[in-house]
């Protein structure tokens, strides 16, 4: 669905993202893991366009992605909720997803409900502004927000971020909800055991390189090995369990 | 008393007009235009050449308007396409230098091509009788266009998805973008709207008394002002605290003359920024 080839990507004299290749299959979750710093934001800022790459290609179901202006790429279909979720925050919840179907038209009026049903925490909420709502709710809201654009492709960097673990293991039922509606999510995670668990492809940044990209199984199965590439997030515990 | 009250009101309503575009364009591309002054300025001598020309009044005021938000289009389009690359106080810097520079060449260039070239606008009658005070038809005039224009801004704001599309990216750009919004194509179409709404500003100070050449520099330091006082990020807040300045700089011009209620207002602004630093209003509406 999502080709990147080559990719280099950084800020004014800086390369953050060095040569990476990637490749997001369609209908399923890929993981994009790493230490702070490794490049993963980096990364998906350049696919969504937020910067422009230095060097390399994107193709978005075989069409060049490079270059494009980030609205073309949301009306494209590829969705980008960043860790700051970036709010309006004198804005109602209603009012955010009115905007989120900005660049579809109808989509408002159809999609409504379907964010409604997903998080029915929101729901409760309508008429209150973003900046009075509680660090998880706002993560939900950014990630209704993101899907009333219908995308094809949702881009999450680090959606667990200061969430308790209760809300985390709630946000990942609610991923796999999005999933089985076809939708395809490439994910930046610091939660690795998460992560690996939801996800069926994994990319190991390290210092803006590809250090490791395939099948989650194999790092699941294998602490040795995920320790190798995952040095420092070593016995990270799994935030789906809960506390001890 | 009534009279200095009707007055200052209506100053009030053309400075709204004058100040909205600043804050607009501050508060959704960042850049504080220090040109704006000279935009509306470019306005009303348009008006002025093109009656000298014999159009008639109306269409002779909308094309000055229009000329007003072309020169804003042309500024947008060329020099500030750098600073919009950059962000915060870079782009602010930027834009504050490159606006100041272009406020000195339309300066220069007005003082050049139309130095005698002055706007005035006479109405057929001159004044009416309300609530037992003399008004100026001029006066009415000019409050009754700043309000309509007031009234329709705020309906396209609010009910249009371009005016939803502007408010967004004025509380958040990033947000604005990944919602699909166009910011680089709103942002223009938002100094295109506050170059029209400074040349109707103009259109309203000749209707009043008189705009030359040179009252660029004036108009842009008065919206300036506004914009501290009302917060500028807020429509209503410019709304009230050109109101207020209105009534301060009436009142103030017939107790103690000109020249103090300029540094009255001034003083104004500064005390604003010491009490409430983050304007009236901190936020839109």
């Amino acid at each position: 669905m999502l080709e990147v080839q080559g990719l280099w990507a950084g800020y004014d004299d800086v390369a953050v993202v060095r040569d990476v290749d990637l490749e997001v299959p369609p209908k399923g979750a890929t993981a994009v893991l790493g230490a702070n710093g490794a490049g993963k934001t980096t990364l998906f800022r350049a696919i969504v366009g937020l910067i422009r790459p230095r060097g390399g290609c994107m193709r978005f179901d075989g069409e060049p992605l490079s270059g494009r202006a980030p609205h073309e790429v949301v009306r494209r279909g590829i969705v980008y909720v960043p860790a700051e979720r970036e709010l309006f925050p004198q804005l109602t919840v209603e009012q955010h997803l009115e905007l989120g179907a900005y660049c579809v038209p109808g989509a408002f009026r159809s999609r409504r409900q379907l964010a409604y049903d997903l998080f029915p925490r929101l729901a409760e909420r309508k008429r209150q502004r973003a900046g009075t709502l509680s660090g998880g709710e706002q993560q939900m809201l950014a990630i209704a927000r993101a899907l009333m654009a219908s995308p094809r492709l949702l881009l999450l960097d680090e959606p667990s971020t200061g969430l308790a673990p209760r809300l985390v293991a709630e946000l990942y039922r609610l991923l796999a909800a999005l999933l089985r509606e076809g939708v395809t999510i490439l994910l930046a995670e610091q939660h690795v055991q998460a992560a690996l668990k939801f996800c069926q492809r994994v990319y190991v940044l390290k210092d803006g390189r590809i250090a490791y990209g395939g099948p989650a199984e194999a790092l699941r199965g294998n602490p040795e090995l995920s320790r190798t590439y995952l040095g420092e997030s070593r016995g990270s515990p799994d935030p789906t369990v809960g506390p001890p | 008393m009534i009279g200095i009250v009707l007055d200052g009101v209506v100053q009030g309503l053309q400075l709204a007009l004058l100040s909205v575009g600043i804050v607009f364009v501050y508060g959704l591309g960042g850049v504080l235009n220090l040109a704006h002054g000279q935009m509306a300025v470019a306005g009303g001598l348009a008006v002025a050449i093109l009656l000298q020309a014999r159009w008639t009044p109306l269409l002779a005021s909308a094309a000055g308007v229009v000329a007003a938000g072309s020169v804003a289009l042309l500024l947008d389009r060329t020099l500030l396409r750098p600073a919009y690359t950059r962000r915060g106080e870079e782009r602010l810097l930027l834009g504050l230098i490159l606006t100041l520079g272009v406020s000195f060449a339309l300066d220069g260039v007005y003082a050049l091509w139309a130095p005698n070239i002055a706007l005035t606008l006479r109405m057929p009658t001159l004044s009416i009788e309300v609530l037992g005070v003399r008004v100026r038809t001029a006066s009415l005039a000019v409050g009754a266009l700043s309000l309509v224009t007031f009234v329709v801004l705020l309906a396209f704001l609010k009910g249009t998805r371009v005016g939803q599309a502007i408010r967004c990216v004025i509380q958040n750009e990033v947000g604005a973008v990944l919602c699909g919004v166009d910011v680089e194509r709103v942002r223009t179409l938002t100094v295109f709207l506050s170059g029209l709404l400074a040349g109707m500003a103009a259109l309203a100070q000749g209707y009043f008394s008189f705009l030359g050449p040179e009252m660029g520099s004036e108009f842009t330091i008065l919206a300036v002002i506004v914009a501290v006082v009302g917060g500028v990020r807020s429509l209503t807040g410019t709304f009230l605290a050109s109101l207020l300045l209105g009534l301060v700089n009436a009142g103030l011009s017939y107790a103690v003359g000109t020249y103090l209620t300029w540094i009255a207002l001034l003083a104004v602004a500064v005390l604003t920024l010491l009490v409430r630093p983050e304007g009236l209003l901190a936020y839109w509406p």
